[in-house]
């Protein structure tokens, strides 16, 4: 039954793209993808820009302090199966940010990456292949298998997740607290 | 005619989707793409059911599943019910099962679209209450089988009306330039945006629901002539997907604005104008 | 037995209400109330049932000089009361009228026309009152007690004694007679504004006092013109003379359009909201502006195709598209409220006197339904503000987290009025339909857009005050059902059960109740068809769309509270942000602009309908 399903995850690969401090070089080049030059459409691949429709994470920039907690929420917002595409040297290692004092030097030490897209600013060949790479991967994974972020010490081990209280848990942790009041009247 | 109507209704789902696969293609031909397969929505409508469901209450979920069905039964009681005018109300119903889903929930974008949401409502009702009567007042039926066997053409008599209708088809769809309760890149999708896996096939389909609810609005002003039907259906789908590729998205204001201010008296005209000369 | 009957209906309110005054009790009041209900109800339903042809009744001559008598001591007060706040317009207004008022008794000729006239249309309104209106005065007795328990026996008496006016009031055939009773709900509703006793409950109260006196005024000219030119004394005679003047009528209907709180003269029913909410709830649901659509009913075989009935559709289409627009403008609960009656009135009043079969079961359907949703919405805004302190929209955000029962009730009452099946979109639906038969013959022609365009207008209102309230965050399993006390609940869950059954089975409702009202307003019935699905000429409505519609709005909401997907949950999406959202709604201040625009031009239509309607140009 869900292995007829599965043959057309291949087809419809749906994006979510978030740049975590990025100098922007790497977002215009998945821009130029979807564009008419490249277009990914052609594959079914649609930027979605709203993790709980999208199956692939694309991220580009070195994690900023800021972005950290964002990253993680909007990870743990995505349903499995879902794999994440680091693009840029940047998001892979931190590139020409690494070791300043404001970035986390890559987002594989908060998530797991499943493709790494080097290149500063990375060609949209290179990110094409890449996300064809990524489905591939996408293809094998399975629903049930819950992810989460590497930074989360105990995996969850229930049917029914409530990923709010680990989003929350995880916001605690790793934010650099902006706060912004509530006020209801 | 019973029975292939309502085949027609049972297959809608099917058949919006070939259109919302066809909407895509020409829109990526026009703008010199290559475009997705024909097929792809219901590849994506595979892909969405094996994803695991994620949602936010269980209310907001059956808010959605229940705009599905509500949108399909409006179909249905447009194509085999003996009324369009109900039919259109109980269109309005599915919308506000929509909006309530996306009202039920605490997020921003979520309520933002189901507000903008309540102004295409706002803005498109009436013209569709005005295309019914037009479609009484030209064939004397509420009928569509009784719309469909007349030997008038109501666009013959109705072409204002008719102007307006089409345009109001991009308010209906969420077509650029009256995408606002959708807006893509503004609120990433309104009141669709916190559906997932499951529930938001439900919407997803549904939003198919809409091009066969309007396209056959727009197919019964052909009357009894089935070739100029098709022929309004497809003229009405091209130019309202070139529009969208060709414009961009407008305030709700100017969308209001222009509801009221242009497309209502327009119909409105024409409709009277009719009445007073026979 | 008959007129036993009818007497105990008018009688028995005011009777209990002097009991309830003087005795001053909890338990008398709640055992009373109930009582009322119970007889008037099971009153109403067995003279439905005997009156098949109108019946006539002639009290003795004494009564006639006793509310003469009753009617100056009303005038004196309402002078009194001029006097006393400094208010000299409504002593001038009353002195106007006790001057016209002798000069009726001088000319009036003495005539042997029967003085009470009972038809079904009575009747119809009997029930109302008597099945709507007890159950409002059984919830104010539970509100006092929350409110002002001392006060309790004065504020149920005075409702009480209302329901009696109210019954009167529709029974009476002599048009003076009309006239001391439509002061005398005028003066009930002045007692009930004034209640809390401040300084904005009186301003309000006197607002509501001088602007009656205006419909008062209208019905003294109308009078005086009537029987100086025809010696017409009472309702009925109007149908006696084929070439009537529009003059009498004209005035009536400016009454009728006064009491009916139509535009120029809306502040009144909206000043209405100071007092306690049981009070909103009598005058807009079963009393005082109910009025105005029975009247426009009476008169409307007589205005009927008139000029002066042309120029009331044009005046009361265009306060029904404007008082739906600026409805959206206002952020108080009971004032979104009040707007909303204000524009169903005009559609109750437009429909009377377009006067066809359809458009009177219309007008009919539309009295009987918005009776109980405004009813029932109103006491909900009594539990609201008195359990929950709501008092604005944006005070009911997120409450359906406290209080799913009230909110689905308000849903029930929203929905009702509007969305497709509930009886009173079968009555706008009827209605559309039938005006677009009219289209086709060129007549009418601009009620089509009115109706499509209020309509939605009415929708965007509603839905956009419920989603507010359906705002939450928390599994709705997990929220436990509310606990209000019994004489809160009992009466909403009536109300409720009785538009659900008159949703499901409406075309029974039609074809045994509101078409037999029609016969006997203009003479003929409205061919509706036996069977469950509403169908009439070319028209129809089948069982089974209604069934599958009721089992969405009604069934949904409930499934909806107890329903619980199994699966992960998760945070809404906030771009990221760890901000806790705040949601308001649309306040279209746009509209503020244009409101006094609407007030000259509605002020404008009024005076047409008077003068060219009045056929005095
Ligand atoms: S990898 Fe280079 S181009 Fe890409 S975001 Fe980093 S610095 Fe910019």
């Amino acid at each position: 039954m869900f292995g007829f399903f599965k043959k057309f995850r291949k087809k419809s690969p749906w994006i979510l793209h978030y740049n975590t401090g990025s100098c922007n070089g790497c977002d215009i080049e998945i821009m130029a993808c979807l564009g008419p030059k490249y277009d990914l459409e052609r594959f079914g691949i649609i930027n979605k820009g709203n993790p709980k429709q999208a199956d692939i994470l694309l991220v580009t920039g070195p994690v900023t302090k800021r972005a950290r907690a964002r990253l993680l929420r909007l990870y743990m917002q995505m349903p499995e199966p879902k794999v994440v595409v680091a693009v840029g040297a940047c998001a892979c290692t931190g590139g020409v940010f690494r070791h300043m004092y404001n970035v986390e030097n890559g987002i594989d030490r908060f998530i797991p990456v499943d493709v790494y897209i080097p290149g500063c600013a990375a060609r949209p060949e290179n990110i094409i292949e890449g996300i064809k790479k990524a489905i591939e991967i996408w293809e094998r994974k399975q629903k049930e298998k819950v992810e989460v972020p590497k930074v989360l010490k105990e995996i969850p081990d229930v049917e029914t997740l409530d990923r709010r209280e680990i989003i929350s848990k995880l916001e605690e942790k790793y934010s650099e607290r902006l706060v912004i009041e509530e006020d209801e009247k | 005619m019973k029975g292939i109507l309502f085949t027609f209704a049972l297959l809608s789902p099917i058949i919006g989707g070939l259109i919302y696969g066809l909407e895509r293609k020409f829109k990526a031909r026009m703008q010199n793409r290559q475009g997705p397969p024909i097929l792809q929505p219901f590849y994506d409508f595979f892909k969405l059911t094996d994803k695991r469901a994620l949602q936010v209450h269980s209310f907001h979920s059956l808010m959605g599943i229940a705009f599905f069905v509500a949108a399909w039964f409006a179909v249905f009681a447009l194509l085999i019910g003996p009324n369009i005018l109900i039919a259109i109300f109980l269109h309005v119903l599915a919308l506000l099962f929509f909006t309530a889903g996306g009202f039920s929930v605490k997020s921003p974008y979520s309520v933002m679209g189901a507000l903008r949401e309540l102004a295409h409502i706002l803005a498109a009702e009436p013209i569709l209450v005005f295309a019914a009567i037009a479609l009484y007042l030209s064939t004397g039926s509420w009928n569509i089988e009784g719309i469909l066997t007349s030997n008038t053409v109501p666009i013959l008599q109705m072409p204002l009306l008719f102007c307006a209708l089409v345009l109001t088809v991009p308010i209906l769809l969420k077509r650029s330039p009256f995408d606002i309760s959708e807006a893509h890149q503004e609120i990433i999708g309104g009141a669709e945006i916190e559906y997932s896996g499951l529930f938001y096939e439900a919407v997803y389909t549904a939003k198919w629901l809409e091009y066969i609810f309007i396209g056959v609005i727009v197919f019964l002003f052909g009357g009894s002539n089935y070739l100029l039907g098709a022929l309004l259906v497809a003229a009405t789908f091209l130019f309202v997907w070139l529009l969208d590729n060709a414009t961009t998205r407008l305030t709700i204001h100017y969308m209001m604005k222009f509801a009221w201010g242009i497309l209502l008296p327009l119909a409105a005209f024409n409709i009277f104008w009719v009445a007073i000369w026979r | 037995m008959i007129a036993a009957e009818i007497l105990a209906s008018i009688l028995l309110p005011w009777i209990s209400a002097l009991v309830i005054y003087v005795l001053n009790n909890h338990r008398v009041s709640v055992f009373l109330t109930v009582l009322n209900f119970v007889i008037l109800t099971i009153i109403g339903l067995h003279l439905w049932f005997s009156v098949n042809n109108p019946i006539t009744l002639h009290p003795p001559h004494l009564v006639d000089w006793l509310l003469l008598v009753y009617d100056y001591g009303l005038l004196l007060y309402f002078f009194k009361q001029g006097i006393e706040n400094r208010n000299p317009l409504v002593s001038v207004l009353a002195v106007i009228q006790i001057f016209l008022l002798s000069w009726v008794v001088l000319i009036r000729p003495h005539s042997e026309v029967p003085n009470i006239y009972i038809d079904k249309l009575t009747v119809f309104m009997y029930l109302i009152v008597g099945f709507v209106g007890s159950l409002i005065t059984l919830f104010a007795t539970r509100y006092m007690q929350d409110e002002n328990p001392v006060r309790e026996g004065e504020f149920v008496a005075i409702l009480v004694w209302f329901l009696g006016v109210m019954n009167f009031i529709v029974s009476v055939n002599n048009i003076e007679w009309f006239f001391a009773l439509f002061e005398t709900t005028t003066l009930a509703s002045y007692l009930l504004i004034r209640f809390r006793g401040d300084t904005v409950s009186v301003n309000n109260a006197l607002l509501a006092l001088w602007m009656n006196q205006i419909g008062g005024i209208t019905i003294l000219l109308a009078l005086l013109f009537a029987i100086h030119k025809y010696g017409i004394t009472h309702f009925s005679q109007f149908g006696e003379h084929t070439q009537l003047a529009l003059f009498p009528l004209a005035f009536l209907s400016a009454a009728a359009l006064v009491k009916g709180a139509q535009m120029p003269f809306h502040r009144w029913l909206l000043g209405a909201m100071v007092a306690p909410t049981p009070v909103s709830a009598i005058l807009h649901s079963a009393t005082m502006v109910k009025v105005a659509p029975y009247l426009i009913l009476r008169l409307s075989p007589f205005i009927k195709g008139t000029l002066l009935a042309k120029l009331i559709v044009v005046f009361t289409g265009f306060v029904f598209v404007v008082t739906a627009l600026l409805a959206l403008n206002e952020t108080h609960f009971k004032r979104i409220l009040a707007y909303s009656t204000i524009s169903l009135l005009s559609l109750m009043m437009l429909a009377g006197t377009i006067g066809t079969p359809i458009t009177i079961t219309v007008a009919l359907m539309l009295i009987a339904f918005h009776a109980v949703a405004k009813a029932l919405l109103f006491l909900e805004a009594g539990v609201l503000e008195k359990r929950y302190h709501a008092k604005t929209i944006y005070d009911l955000k997120h409450i359906i987290n406290k209080a799913p029962l009230t909110v689905f009730f308000i849903l029930v009452g929203f929905l009702s009025m509007t969305m497709v099946p509930f009886a009173m979109f079968v009555a706008k639906w009827l209605m559309i339909s039938e005006m677009s038969e009219l289209l086709s013959k060129a007549s009418y022609i601009i009620t089509v857009a009115i109706l499509a365009i209020g309509g939605a207008i009415l929708t965007v209102l509603y839905l956009k005050i419920l989603g507010l309230t359906i705002n939450r965050d928390e599994e709705s399993f997990r929220v436990k059902i509310e606990k209000l006390p019994s004489l809160y609940t009992i009466p909403n869950v009536i109300y409720v059960v009785l538009i659900l059954i008159a949703t499901l089975f409406i075309n029974t409702f039609l074809v045994y109740f509101f078409a037999p009202i029609t016969q006997s307003i203009i003479g003929y019935i409205p061919p509706f068809c036996e069977g469950l699905s509403v169908c009439i000429k070319n028209l129809q409505l089948p069982f089974w769309q209604i069934i599958i519609a009721f089992f969405f709005v009604v069934f949904f909401p409930i499934i909806a509270h107890y329903i619980h997907f199994k699966t992960d949950r998760t945070a809404e999406y906030s771009c990221g942000e760890p901000v806790k959202p705040r949601i308001s709604t649309y306040n279209m201040v746009c509209l503020n602009k244009v409101s006094t625009y609407f007030e000259s031009i509605s002020l404008a239509l009024f005076v047409l309908v008077l003068v060219i309607g009045g056929g005095m140009l």
